[in-house]
């Protein structure tokens, strides 16, 4: 670990001489980030390597942040940093703890030299084969807090980000391995959007939709997590009031668990320190706990820190989901599929490229690269690029039935206030029934 | 006094950091290195409805690009780099390092030494910003304000003997702001700008704050036509737009071939009044530099003359193959990223004797697009766009009707025929670097419900 030998003590002792009142919120983030890429044959420079570490020094008083960040560990940029947050005496000195970070690993990753050519050869299984532009990418980010009375223990995690490009689209993906069934997701995404390359977007569609887990996955990210982080309450009044609103069908339950995030992802704390918790956003459809950090738990006593994130020290960290799970149903797949009436209008939506919602309005939009007619209960007919739109108040009381197969529903970005995080999700699929769908991008 | 120096000179300790980790790495046997030093500081002051930010930023890092004619790596980190790395292996294609060429003379502008904005200086241009825009349009108030505040310094060597030292001086300001609901109720109109300057107290409140009043108002009360036809009249934030979705057209040696099919029968790809300029030394601007990330020397490139077209930007290496000298229009947008072709102030040459207002009572009948309200589609294969806008019906020269919800379609190629007039109020706009244009008036293009 980078940070096993930082004086922590030390660190936190510093950190007292600063948080003056009993309320305020005073922390050191020390953070390291090592990532390796590998682009696509054609693009040069080859293997391309970034490293990264420094710290961030934090004072929180009465919803005011102070925040001052160095490109380096060491003493006396850590003391400077102090006094830059510092409120009483702005020109006192305070004292340089011993910072020595451990030793920086060896610029290694074979495991990203094989996987374009696994990549390729599970396309090839699929009996087709067409050039894909592959760039993979391995994420390594340490994570040491310190608080002036608490010092959790230290985090680690490695995923894997990859993007395929195509002359009719873009897939990408996070991993949290690189393995085989990594290479077959990859290619399994890029022959269907090579199979659906010539499909017409639909015409306005309204009917029942039949989302798979990648789908839901975006839907729950978007139109859950993001409409329920205590900053967006905010815009619209008070975030402690969204507490006991039905927002979603009965049916409807969504947990944040970063704790349970697939393994080398998984968190025992969030980025501010705090213990993370199995935190139910929608228990019945009502929403029980939105997602907080230690700024905002500071103005409620039923917001609960645990979920402050950040992509960047040199950014204040936020509320943001980590894990979302929808617990399964008991439906089966194939009755979502036929629905009650198999002679209603259905579409099967696999994926989803990304996902948008105004926060002022509640306005939804899931932008999904194709989709897939349902008739009689079977996938028919593909039809192109198309978008989900709603409300979100109304998209998700509209949620029929949920099936009773959960599983790990891939990963993606979130890029809220230029911070970009990678964010993971589990879910079985799900059916709404009267949603509207209209062609994507088809203006011009 | 010492005349003006095309860049400063690498302090002496920087510069032996720099030779240390060139010689290790060509004694590696990679004979094409090339080495990035930059250190930078940043003030960041933030408003939401109910928090408040400051954060004060040092960053000092480094890029290394090395390779031989069998493969190449990137390597970039914080603090200093270190002659022995660790490097990860060359693998792809080779990379290619520039020659030294003569830099002419060039001063630097004398604001790059202005001090940062401080913590009360910049929370108070937000909040004076949030006053403001309460008296132009009462019930609106400011969601989210971000402004940053910054500069560095670069030092860059290479092993074909290239030494070049700059320095950067830019500020953004982000502001989303929300206005009084629609008379319908059904929505509450939001707006958002995105601005740099050179430095943040240049950033003129009153005028921003009118700026978003007027788009908030025109949102909230504006519906859009069915499908209408007429005279556009493009203020500089929508044309700046147009001109960043044609940069396909402009950048690199293939932009000329993609350029040749628009144009007419006298090979004008566009109207007399069209001139189009990119400058990395444009006095003032954002980026101003005398070179680019790759230490090529920066100029004055005329891309298209008065509906003509000349030549596209092209790299110190892409105009080995095409038609065109160099532009010198590398940009690396920070030392974690590759250096890149692309323009750094692009801007259509305004007409510095023809005001808006002449613009606007010369519209008989058609529309004032003040702004643009979400993401433009363009296809140049099938020679298409399509943007959103918002602004005002005119008639003979007089606003009647707001409208919003509205998209701006065309062709292309209509669009750089057509331009019949041009203002002086030229402006830039962070878009894909700096993007600046007048207002235009421009004909023969549709405005749509969206």
């Amino acid at each position: 670990m980078p940070f096993s030998e930082l004086d922590t003590a030390a660190v936190a002792r510093t950190l007292s001489q600063i948080a003056e009142k009993p309320e305020d919120v005073v922390d050191a983030y020390f953070e390291r980030r090592e990532e390796m890429e590998l682009p696509p044959d054609d693009e040069g420079p080859g293997l391309r390597s970034w490293r990264e570490e420094g710290f961030a020094i934090r004072l929180v008083r009465d919803g005011k942040t102070w925040l001052a960040t160095r490109d380096v560990v060491d003493g006396r940029p850590f003391a400077e940093a102090v006094r830059q947050v510092a409120r009483a005496l702005p020109s006192a000195t305070y004292p340089e703890p011993a910072l020595r970070p451990g030793p920086v690993l060896p610029s290694a990753a074979p495991e990203l030299l094989d996987f374009p050519g696994a990549v390729t050869r599970a396309v090839r299984n699929h009996h087709v084969g067409f050039p894909v532009r592959i760039t993979v990418r391995r994420h390594r980010r340490w994570v040491q807090v310190v608080g002036p009375r608490l010092v959790p223990g230290p985090e680690a995690e490695t995923f894997y980000s990859v993007t395929a490009e195509m002359a009719w689209g873009r897939h990408g993906a996070l991993f949290a391995r690189l393995d085989a069934a990594a290479a077959e997701s990859v290619a399994a995404a890029t022959v269907a959007l090579f199979r659906a390359r010539q499909a017409h977007p639909p015409d306005l569609f309204e009917g029942a939709a039949v989302l798979a887990p990648a789908a839901v996955a975006v839907l729950l990210h978007e139109a859950v997590a993001h409409a329920l982080e205590a900053d967006v309450l905010a815009r619209g009044g008070n975030p402690e009031l969204a507490v006991g609103v039905p927002m979603a069908a009965a049916t409807v339950d969504v947990l944040d668990d970063p704790s349970a995030a697939p393994e080398g992802v998984r968190r025992t704390t969030d980025d501010e320190g705090a213990p993370v918790l199995r935190r139910w956003l929608l228990r019945g459809g009502v929403v029980e706990q939105p997602l907080a950090d230690a700024l905002w738990a500071r103005t409620s006593p039923v917001l609960v820190p645990g979920a402050g994130r950040r992509g960047t020290r040199h950014l204040p960290p936020g509320p943001r989901s980590s894990h979302l799970e929808l617990l399964a149903g008991d439906t089966e797949d194939a009755d979502l599929m036929a629905g009650e009436d198999s002679k209603a209008p259905a579409l099967y939506l696999p994926e989803a490229s990304r996902g948008t919602l105004d926060p002022l309005s509640g306005a939804f939009a899931l932008h999904l690269p194709f989709a897939r007619r349902l008739r009689n209960g079977t996938l028919a007919e593909t039809v192109g690029p198309c978008v989900l739109r709603g409300r979100v108040a109304d998209l998700l009381t509209r949620v029929a039935a949920i099936g009773r197969t959960s599983v790990a529903a891939g990963a993606g970005w979130c890029a809220k206030g230029g911070q970009k995080m990678p964010v993971w999700a589990t879910a079985p699929m799900l059916r709404l029934e009267g949603v509207t769908v209209t062609p994507d991008g088809t203006l011009a | 006094m010492a005349p003006p120096s095309p860049t400063a000179p690498i302090a002496p300790v920087i510069a032996a950091q720099l030779q240390e980790v060139l010689v290790s790495l060509v004694r590696r046997g990679w004979p094409d290195a090339e080495v990035l030093m930059k250190r930078g500081r940043s003030r960041r002051v933030e408003l939401t409805t109910c928090t408040e930010t400051s954060a004060f930023t040092q960053e000092q890092a480094w890029a290394v690009r090395a390779g031989h004619h069998r493969g190449s790596l990137f390597a970039a980190g914080t603090g200093e780099p270190r002659p022995d790395g660790p490097w990860p292996d060359p693998t792809g294609r080779a990379v290619r390092i520039p020659e030294p060429v003569p830099v002419p003379v060039w001063n630097e502008p004398s604001d790059f030494d202005a001090p940062l904005i401080g913590e009360r200086e910049g929370l108070k241009l937000l909040e004076s910003l949030g006053k403001e825009l309460t008296a132009e349009l009462p019930k609106a108030r400011l969601l989210h304000a971000a402004l940053e505040d910054g500069s560095s310094e670069s030092d860059l060597a290479n092993s074909r003997g290239l030494r070049a030292r700059t320095r950067s001086r830019v500020a953004t300001l982000y502001l989303e702001a929300a206005g009084p609901g629609r008379p319908d109720g059904h929505q509450t109109p939001t707006a958002t700008l995105y601005l740099s300057a050179r430095e943040a107290r240049k950033f003129h409140p009153p005028a921003l704050a009118r700026r978003l009043a007027d788009r908030l108002a025109v949102i909230a009360q504006g519906g859009p036509p069915e499908h209408d036809t007429g005279d556009m009249l493009l203020a500089p934030p929508v044309a700046s737009r147009l001109l960043c979705g044609l940069l396909p057209l402009l950048v690199g040696p293939k932009a000329a071939t993609a350029m040749s099919g628009l144009r007419d029968h006298r090979g004008r790809i566009g109207s007399p009044h069209l001139t189009l300029i990119d400058n990395g030394r444009l006095a003032g601007g954002a980026f101003e530099s005398s070179i680019d990330g790759e230490g090529m020397p920066t100029r004055e490139v005329l891309l298209i003359d008065q509906g003509f077209f000349r030549q596209p930007l092209l790299t110190w290496w892409q105009s080995e193959t095409a038609s065109g000298a160099p532009s010198g229009c590398t940009r690396r947008a920070g030392w974690r990223d590759l250096p890149v072709p692309g323009p750094t102030h692009l801007y259509l040459k305004p007409d510095p004797k023809i005001p808006v207002a002449s613009l606007l009572g010369a519209v008989t009948q058609g529309y004032y697009l003040i702004d643009v309200t979400g993401g433009p589609h363009f296809d140049l294969t099938e020679n298409r766009f399509a943007l959103p806008v918002c602004g005002f019906a005119v008639q003979s020269g007089r606003a009647t009707a707001p409208v919003a919800g509205a998209w701006l379609c065309g062709k292309i190629s209509q669009l750089l025929q057509n331009i019949v007039g041009i203002g002086r109020d030229l402006a830039f706009h962070p878009l894909n670097g700096m993007i600046g244009s007048p207002t235009l008036l421009v004909t023969g293009l549709e405005l749509r419900k969206g």
